[in-house]
């Protein structure tokens, strides 16, 4: 399977955000980062979470603890509303 | 329109200084954010009331415009056009409160009340406003089997906006596709979210459906299954007929190559159909039909 990928730099300087801020998600391993040479790469697939996180940290003033206890959080959400469109669905054979 | 209470909205008391609001906006924001609160509308709007509250009781010129005429917004107006006739007649008002739009691009989700106070929409410039992306909308599109099979176009309601869209023939139930930007609006310049559309197609009482294949079960009667012959057996596209061979047993199964499911996004080729022979048992045979079965017991 082809993955795409961002130059975090180039996408840093036209979001007008501190690279720093991609290597502690990287570090904090909330995105996964490629590093090749000098230049790190961010998979396209990530970028919607990314722009998430960034939301969380610089208009929310969430830490990168806080940022990966809610992505946790909203998994358990997606999955469960997953499971009650299950439910519902099954339930409708019923009516 | 109803006057809003943007105090009452971020919980604070009107001496609240700048660091109070900006707090009680943070703490809110991160209750109500809609990133925070995937599919809850409520929190949605719950979210543009206190960036809206935030955006007039953090800049200090709104704040005092907000603060000056409270309940009597209506009257702004008046106030602005008496105010401007004691100016030129060199009177008594001192404070210059109205200023104009800043001319900024209209991209927020603000109140009606907040527009005919501001003008604008937006920000005065002086602060970074923040853009937030649009809430992501889900919704349930049903379809039969039928209807998946075909490719064909659909107009879905969502949120009060009418959507066309075309559904690919061969989509499975539980399969979500994305719209990009038919989501909530953004605000304050934030891009709009997306939709995603669930496809929920119910089991058909005559096919069962694995992948792109196909499965029917086709009652045969004993003398066709003992002695051959043909069967006509329905398909998504219609009948067909087959021939059934001389001793077919019960449970026996016969694929039909290309007369399943459509395959998504491949137009022309399809999943196969597998047939299951059921034997149905003759009953409430007369006497002479069961010396006739005696007779071939006897025989074999």
């Amino acid at each position: 399977m082809n993955t795409n990928y961002i130059i975090v730099s180039e996408y840093c300087e036209k979001c007008h955000i501190d690279p720093e801020f991609i290597l502690l998600l990287d570090e904090s391993g909330l995105v996964d980062l490629e590093v090749i040479g000098d230049e790190s790469y961010l998979p396209v697939a990530q970028l919607k979470d990314v722009e998430q996180y960034t939301r969380m940290y610089y208009d929310l003033s969430i830490n990168m603890e806080g940022i990966d206890a809610i992505r946790h959080l909203l998994k358990r959400i997606e999955s469960l509303q997953e499971e009650v469109l299950d439910l519902k669905e099954r339930l409708r054979l019923y009516e | 329109m109803a006057y809003i209470d943007y105090y009452n909205i971020l919980g604070v008391s009107k001496d609240a200084s700048q660091e109070d609001i900006k707090k009680a906006f943070k703490k809110l924001a991160r209750k109500y954010h809609p990133d925070l609160n995937p599919n809850d509308p409520d929190a949605h709007r719950k979210f543009q009331e206190i960036n809206e509250a935030n955006e007039v009781l953090s800049d200090p010129e709104k704040r005092k415009k907000y603060d000056e005429y409270g309940e009597n917004w209506k009257h702004a107006d008046e106030f602005e056009a008496q105010r401007q006739q004691a100016n030129s007649q060199g009177g008594g008002f001192h404070t210059s409160f109205w200023s104009s739009s800043d001319g900024e691009a209209d991209a927020g989700e603000f109140s009606d009340f907040f527009e005919s106070l501001f003008g604008s929409r937006r920000g005065s410039g002086r602060r970074q406003a923040y853009g937030y992306r649009g809430q992501d909308y889900t919704a349930e599109l049903h379809l039969t089997l039928q209807e998946a099979a075909e490719t064909h176009k659909q107009v879905l309601t969502v949120n009060g906006k009418n959507l066309r869209i075309t559904v690919p023939a061969g989509v499975a139930n539980g399969q979500t596709i994305k719209l990009a930007g038919q989501g909530g609006a953004g605000m304050n310049g934030g891009p709009a979210g997306d939709l995603y559309i669930t496809f929920v197609i119910p089991d058909d009482a005559r096919f069962k459906r694995k992948g792109d294949d196909l499965y029917e079960t086709v009652p045969i009667d004993l003398y066709t299954a003992v002695l051959g012959g043909e069967q006509i057996v329905e398909t998504l596209n219609g009948k067909v007929k087959l021939k059934v061979q001389p001793g077919t047993q019960n449970q026996t199964k016969v694929r039909l190559k290309g007369k399943g499911f459509p395959v998504y996004k491949q137009e022309g080729v399809f999943g196969d159909l597998i047939l299951t022979y059921t034997v149905t048992i003759p009953t409430n045979l007369s006497e002479q039909q069961k010396n006739l079965f005696r007779q071939i017991q006897s025989l074999s």
